[in-house]
């Protein structure tokens, strides 16, 4: 890697102040998973003059419970979570996706915060060298449309320019069905709203803004939550699909319902019309088949990601399904 | 020499003939055939102490790395280094037109094909090392000096698609060496043909054609092709990471106007896998060419390495489009076969893909076409290995047919069996004819993988078993001969050590992880009457002796050979020595250590020298060899007036020319015999495949080495299923550009992604080497792949043409997209 | 641009001021609690049981300080991208990625690598001889250090729970049937020695 300068971050204020004064010429680092393999390969026109280890900030691993809310430090691993008892009975699909992402050796490095503050992964994007110039690097175009875009979004091009890539991330859709908060440096914002693809940023942080907690409410009486995951490997892989879902159920019916898909799209994609379709029913097969073609209704797939529309009906299908249980 | 000796070198030289059966094995094996842990080499890759060319650091070495094309057919027209060079720590920039770089050196492995121009100022793939190399203090300087230097670049137009490319009106991918089209066929086998396809065609009952693709797949080995070189004085001390040491010995010689052989001193440490691959890329030596050039000018040693990115280059030779048609009767038997391939960038000889059809079938008609194209992707080579393409087309050949006749294909396999167009009646002659037991091979592998994996309860018609999980089943079929393809020769020298009696191998070998250094030493324990734990090898160092290397499914019947004869031939001149006088002088000899006996009166056990009437009168090979005085073997011969016992050097080599496999003039027919299960579940709905189980018979002959065979047959089905299922590489069609040059998005297995993997051996004695063995470690890699086409084919009742067969591919066949 | 032209630098963040006293309340108020300023680039590491002092580039991972400065050579580096595992190192106890972590980052951390497993004897070591649970062993120290993670925190381990704690170490040679093997057996001996080690109580 190029040098830079590096610097340990030891309150959330002294955080904010150094990325204050830097700027975007700084980079936060947690796990470090994301960023180190950014720097070596060297994909973006700048490099960051300066790092910021926010790991030498205490009091942000914990995971804690009340009967209204699960409250999870930023930096509290992936493993963790995934082990966590209060997560697993009370947050199922949270677990699972933590579970699920990449390795177990990135697990025991990678925070929950930086796993939804993660960059995307477009094979474009990623060239060494920026050797793709795209829109997200204030360049010409997306190179998916016309390039092979076998594992790109389904949901045409993000708000911002046509961007085709895909959110990487595990734990956003879990986070995003789960009705979570992400509490930051200044503000609360819901997971729902925390994501969002422009140049450069994967989120709605501002510059000197860093994510301190996540809460997720406790889950109403007759809830269940789950989180599938497909992908070509069954370790290390970055999803092609994901499908976190959280179904309320009384007296039979479906009395809530919030289901999201990730890797289809720039940001998490809430199956709005899939939880249309269930809502008040009584599951069965029939009724979740179709959800999943609601899911996937307004579709727009490219040249050679057809297959994954077909894949997130099925995964959207088989979540609903996973929660009558 | 005594009678006994010449017996011995006649016995060699009728060896050397090895179509035949062994005519002289051993009656027992203490260690041949055996289980035992990895005495060689186990402890120091376990605990971190097995050292790689990787790991090398020098004093005051210096780190290169190599300028990568970002095109994929560009000219440099003018290159500044000049901010590079005055970035600190920046220690040389090799440049591309430097007046001391040859337009053309010998780098490669393959004399055949065309010599290659170390640091080339034209790139033919996007991702090419070329144009610069910048030496540095650390591989993170010479990286960033790499970004400062400034090109300006002529591009020109490219090609990806060999059929697309084979269009005599498209542009030229590679100009400067394949002038007339992009069609090039030097070195690879054109056409094979036997018969008269037209006639099998005619006599058939149906003929059905077909297409098929296999995308580029490539090595991944673990560690990077990387070398160090330091030059002391005029002598060249080189730390090679390569599959054959002779070759880069060989090819380093004949540098700046040659270096002689004793002045270069050759490290060969344990190497982070070699499966052909990067080590037959004409340009693996490149790199280390340009390391002495720029050794040589900052007079301090230089270690070049290649990032992973780098390192995608070396593609298999299967990558290709292959047209295959097929004739046959309504009872199973083929009639012809027409296969054409066209293929991306070979390098090495690519067999005809009727190849295996030719050398295990009684299929009378058959024609092989290879058309070799140059596209602007990296070179294509052998790559664990070059029987992919022919064992590729048997597999679908087979499976196919016996699908359009709703026959069970182990039915169908048996009744095809045979060898160069005769059946199997022909094929026992030959056997006999060669003084083997005749075993029907095929047939013995079949029974106990169909035990195993409980073929008969689980084969049923294509499309029709879905499980209680909603995927649906499939079971596949494989066989083909098993193969031992070195054509080559090897050479080791065995050495009892002075002073612990114990046997050291010599012979200077890549170690690639097979374990058949302890395979040589359990053939030289049996040999010589050896304890296994007193026969050693340490294949780095480099004495002169070059055994076949490593080519694991060919070197086992060479070196095997080689190791017998080196041992035979020892253990003659130990009794020789033992019972005869020695060291004759004016003042007389010394006595031997058994007076009064003759070499045939005795023989070893246990590395003890004994009387076979009478093994009271014994003494150990360390006892024998005796401990060397202070000033070395020959000091002390007489203290005050006694003569000290001494022996002389104990010391045989021996050679083995491999005749009888893919020697063109002469080839021995194909008696053992492979066969392969597959079990898979397909998920309908996402595409999803599971392999849930693979089951492996190979007759290799003789089992030496019984845990090394089945690490091969596991860690064959391991790398099969991972490039059947998830690999390939990646171009952007518009860009040319490498889009998945890392671990990430190419994608290998993980131990997640395997299945039980079951792993029979079968020994008919009737393979090349000695007692009967044959070779493994290509043969199952090889095959496993495409038997995951059969077995889809099995559970959705559709066929799949392209490998790799990912989700997409599935679903696009039910119909679903 | 940290050092900025500023009279009292802050050891900590490198933030400037014109006073001495400013620069006293900065630290009291932003980096109470924090240790003694070190040295920039200095870390305290302990490596396989020995203490280090050591002073390093922000650029350098934690694999690069091990196996290239100290020459702890038995960790490998297979893809340098977090994506392989044969980089692996026991870091506060969990098995962690070298080549995905910065050097600079290690401090008063506790590092164990290949050659420390191998010099406390662990049966692991002898197991993955026996069983032949490496070929080319490029990928073999990463497994080693990864399995010898498990069996800290899960003494007797279920095949599955084997595999899963693997899934990040990839194998090109293919053996990962063995490491299950080799594992297990590890396992099933510190069984015995724990229970005669209670017994001998």
């Amino acid at each position: 890697m190029k040098e830079f300068k590096h610097f340990n971050a030891y309150s959330i204020d002294e955080a904010v102040s150094l990325l204050g004064r830097y700027g975007d010429r700084a980079c936060v680092i947690a796990g470090g998973t994301d960023l180190l393999g950014k720097m070596k390969d060297v994909i973006l026109p700048t490099y960051p003059e300066a790092v910021i280890n926010i790991k030498t900030i205490p009091d942000l691993n914990y995971i804690t419970q009340s009967d209204e809310m699960l409250k999870i430090g930023a930096l509290t691993t992936l493993a963790e979570i995934a082990h966590s008892e209060a997560v697993r009975s009370r947050c199922l699909a949270l677990a699972e996706a933590a579970c699920r992402a990449a390795s177990p050796q990135i697990r025991n490095m990678g925070t929950i915060a930086g796993n939804i503050c993660q960059d995307l992964r477009c094979w474009y994007y990623r060239n060494q060298n920026n050797r793709f110039s795209c829109l997200r690097k204030k360049g010409g175009r997306c190179y998916a449309i016309k390039g092979d875009n076998r594992y790109h979004s389904i949901f045409g091009g993000s708000v911002s320019g046509g961007c085709m890539a895909v959110h990487p991330s595990d734990t956003a859709p879990a986070l995003i069905a789960l009705d979570a908060k992400i509490k930051t440096s200044s503000r609360m914002i819901d997971a729902q709203d925390f994501f969002e693809v422009k140049p450069v940023k994967t989120t709605v942080l501002k510059t000197d803004e860093i994510v301190t907690e996540i809460q997720v409410p406790a889950p109403p009486a007759g809830t269940s939550s789950t989180f599938l995951k497909f992908a070509l490997r069954k370790s290390i892989d970055f999803p092609i699909v994901n499908c976190a879902a959280m179904i309320t159920v009384k007296d039979g019916k479906v009395a809530g319902a919030r289901i999201c898909l990730n890797a289809v799209h720039v940001v998490p994609y809430r199956a709005a019309r899939a939880e249309k379709v269930i809502i008040g029913k009584s599951l069965n097969e029939a009724v979740a088949e179709e959800a999943g073609q609601a899911a996937v209704a307004e579709a727009k797939p490219l040249e050679h990601n057809k297959y994954m529309v077909a894949v997130a009906r099925t995964l959207v299908k088989r979540a609903i399904l996973a929660c009558t249980g | 020499m005594s009678k006994q000796s010449e017996i011995e070198k006649v016995r060699m030289v009728e060896m050397f003939d090895n179509l035949r059966a062994d005519k002289y094995p051993l009656k027992e094996f203490n260690y041949v055939g055996q289980n035992g842990p990895r005495r060689v080499d186990g402890l120091a890759k376990a605990s971190g102490q097995a050292d790689y060319t990787m790991d090398i650091q020098l004093p005051g070495m210096l780190h290169m790395r190599f300028l990568d094309s970002p095109y994929p057919h560009a000219k440099i027209l003018k290159m500044d280094t000049s901010k590079a060079e005055k970035l600190p720590g920046v220690r040389y920039i090799l440049r591309y037109d430097d007046p001391e770089l040859p337009e053309s050196e010998n780098l490669g492995h393959v004399p055949v094909f065309e010599n290659d121009k170390p640091l080339d100022g034209v790139a033919h793939f996007e991702g090419q090392p070329m144009g610069a190399a910048v030496a540095a203090d650390t591989e993170a300087i010479a990286e960033e000096a790499l970004s400062l230097i400034k090109i300006e670049w002529e591009e020109r137009p490219f090609n990806l698609d060999p059929v697309a490319a084979s269009d005599p009106n498209v542009p030229l991918s590679f100009p400067e060496r394949y002038s007339d089209g992009n069609f090039w066929n030097r070195g690879v086998l054109d056409e094979l043909i036997h018969g008269d396809v037209k006639k099998g065609f005619a006599g058939a009952d149906k003929v059905i054609e077909f297409k098929f693709t296999r995308t580029g797949h490539t090595w991944i080995g673990p560690e990077r092709p990387c070398g160090v070189w330091r030059w002391n004085g005029d002598c060249a001390e080189v730390w090679l990471k390569h599959q054959r040491p002779y070759v880069g010995k060989a090819r380093i010689s004949s540098w700046f106007g040659g270096i002689p052989m004793s002045k270069i001193e050759m490290h060969m440490l344990y190497q982070g896998a070699s499966f052909g691959g990067w080590t037959h890329v004409d340009w693996n030596l490149g790199g280390l060419y340009c390391a002495a050039v720029v050794s040589r000018r900052t007079k301090r040693p230089v270690k070049y390495v290649f990032t992973r990115r780098e390192d995608f280059f070396g593609g298999s030779l299967d990558e290709a489009v292959y047209f295959v048609k097929v004739g046959f009767k309504n009872d199973g038997t083929i009639t012809a076969v027409n296969a054409t391939a066209y293929h991306v960038n070979c390098t090495s000889p690519v067999f005809s893909p009727v190849l295996h059809l030719h050398e295990n079938t009684r299929i009378p008609h058959l024609r092989g076409q290879q058309k070799s194209i140059w596209v602007n992707k990296g070179p294509m080579v052998a790559l664990r290995c070059e029987q992919l393409v022919p064992v590729l087309v048997q597999t679908m050949v087979m499976d196919r047919v016996a699908a359009e006749l709703g026959m069970d294909p182990i039915e169908l396999a048996l009744k095809n069996d045979g060898g160069e167009g005769h059946d199997m009646d022909w094929l026992n002659e030959q056997k006999k004819e060669r003084g083997f037991e005749v075993r029907d091979s095929l047939k013995e592998c079949i029974e106990k993988g169909k035990a195993e994996f409980k073929w008969d309860e689980s084969w049923h018609k294509p499309g029709t078993r879905k499980l209680p999980n909603g995927r649906m089943h499939g079971v596949g079929f494989t066989w083909t001969h098993e193969w031992s393809d070195s054509s080559g020769t090897g050479e080791i020298a065995i050495r009892i050590e002075r002073s612990t009696g114990t046997a050291t191998l010599l012979g200077i070998r890549c170690d690639n992880g097979v374990d058949a250094e302890n395979s040589y030493c359990r053939i030289g324990a049996d040999e010589l009457g050896m304890r296994l734990e007193d026969v050693h090898y340490n294949p780095r160092f480099d004495p002169g002796f070059h055994p076949n290397s490593p080519d694991s499914a060919g070197s086992m019947s060479v070196n095997g050979w080689a190791t017998r004869h080196a041992a035979r031939i020892l253990k003659q001149k130990i009794l020789e020595s033992a019972s005869s006088p020695t060291a004759p002088t004016q003042r007389g000899s010394y006595q031997p250590a058994f007076r009064n006996t003759k070499p045939e009166d005795l023989d070893i056990k246990d590395s003890v020298i004994f009387v076979k009437s009478d093994p009271s009168r014994q003494m150990s090979l360390a006892e024998f060899v005796r401990p060397m005085a202070t000033q070395g073997p020959l000091a002390n011969t007489e203290i005050q007036g006694a003569r000290q016992a001494w022996s002389e050097p104990l010391f045989a080599y021996g050679y083995h020319v491999q005749l009888g496999d893919y020697n063109p003039n002469d080839p021995r027919e194909r008696f053992c015999r492979q066969a392969h299960f597959m079990e898979v579940e397909v998920d309908t709905e996402t595409g999803e495949i599971f392999i849930t189980r693979v089951v492996n018979a190979n007759d290799v002959g003789k089992v030496i080495n019984r845990m090394s065979c089945e690490g091969q047959q596991y860690g064959g089905s391991v790398m099969g299923m991972s490039r059947g299922k998830l690999e390939e590489v990646i171009h952007d069609p518009v860009t040319g550009v490498m889009l998945n040059g890392n671990l990430i998005d190419y994608k290998v297995a993980t131990i997640k992604d395997v299945c039980p993997i079951g792993t029979i051996l079968v020994e008919t004695g009737m393979g090349y080497g000695p007692y009967g063995l044959t070779g493994i470690g290509e043969d199952i890699a090889t095959v496993v792949p495409g038997l995951l086409a059969p077995a889809v084919y099995n559970a959705i009742g559709v066929w799949i043409d392209e490998f790799p067969i990912t989700p997409d591919k599935v679903l696009k066949a039910l119909g679903k997209i | 641009m940290t050092k900025e032209s500023k009279k009292y630098v802050c050891p900590y963040c490198g933030e400037g001021f014109d006073t001495a006293e400013g620069l006293k309340e900065h630290v009291f108020k932003m980096h109470k609690g924090c240790g003694l300023p070190v040295p920039e680039g200095g870390i305290r590491l302990t490596i396989n049981k020995s203490e280090y002092e050591l002073k390093v580039e922000p650029n350098w991972t934690l694999y690069y300080l091990i196996h290239d400065v100290l020459g702890l050579t038995g960790s490998k580096q297979f893809c340098d991208r977090g994506a392989c595992g044969s980089c692996t190192m026991i870091v506060d106890g969990k098995p962690v990625l070298s080549c995905m972590m910065l050097a600079i980052e290690c401090d008063r951390k506790t590092v164990e690598t290949v050659e420390g497993i191998a010099a406390e004897g662990h049966p692991l070591i002898g197991a993955y001889v026996k069983h032949h649970a490496m070929q080319c062993g490029y990928c073999t120290p990463g497994f080693v250090v990864t399995s010898k993670a498990l069996l800290d925190r899960n003494p007797d381990p279920t095949e599955e729970e084997i595999i899963e704690a693997l899934a990040g170490n990839i194998c090109r040679c293919g053996t990962y049937p063995q490491h299950v093997i080799a594992v297990k057996e590890t396992a099933a001996k510190l069984q015995v020695e724990k229970a005669a080690g209670k017994g001998e109580k």
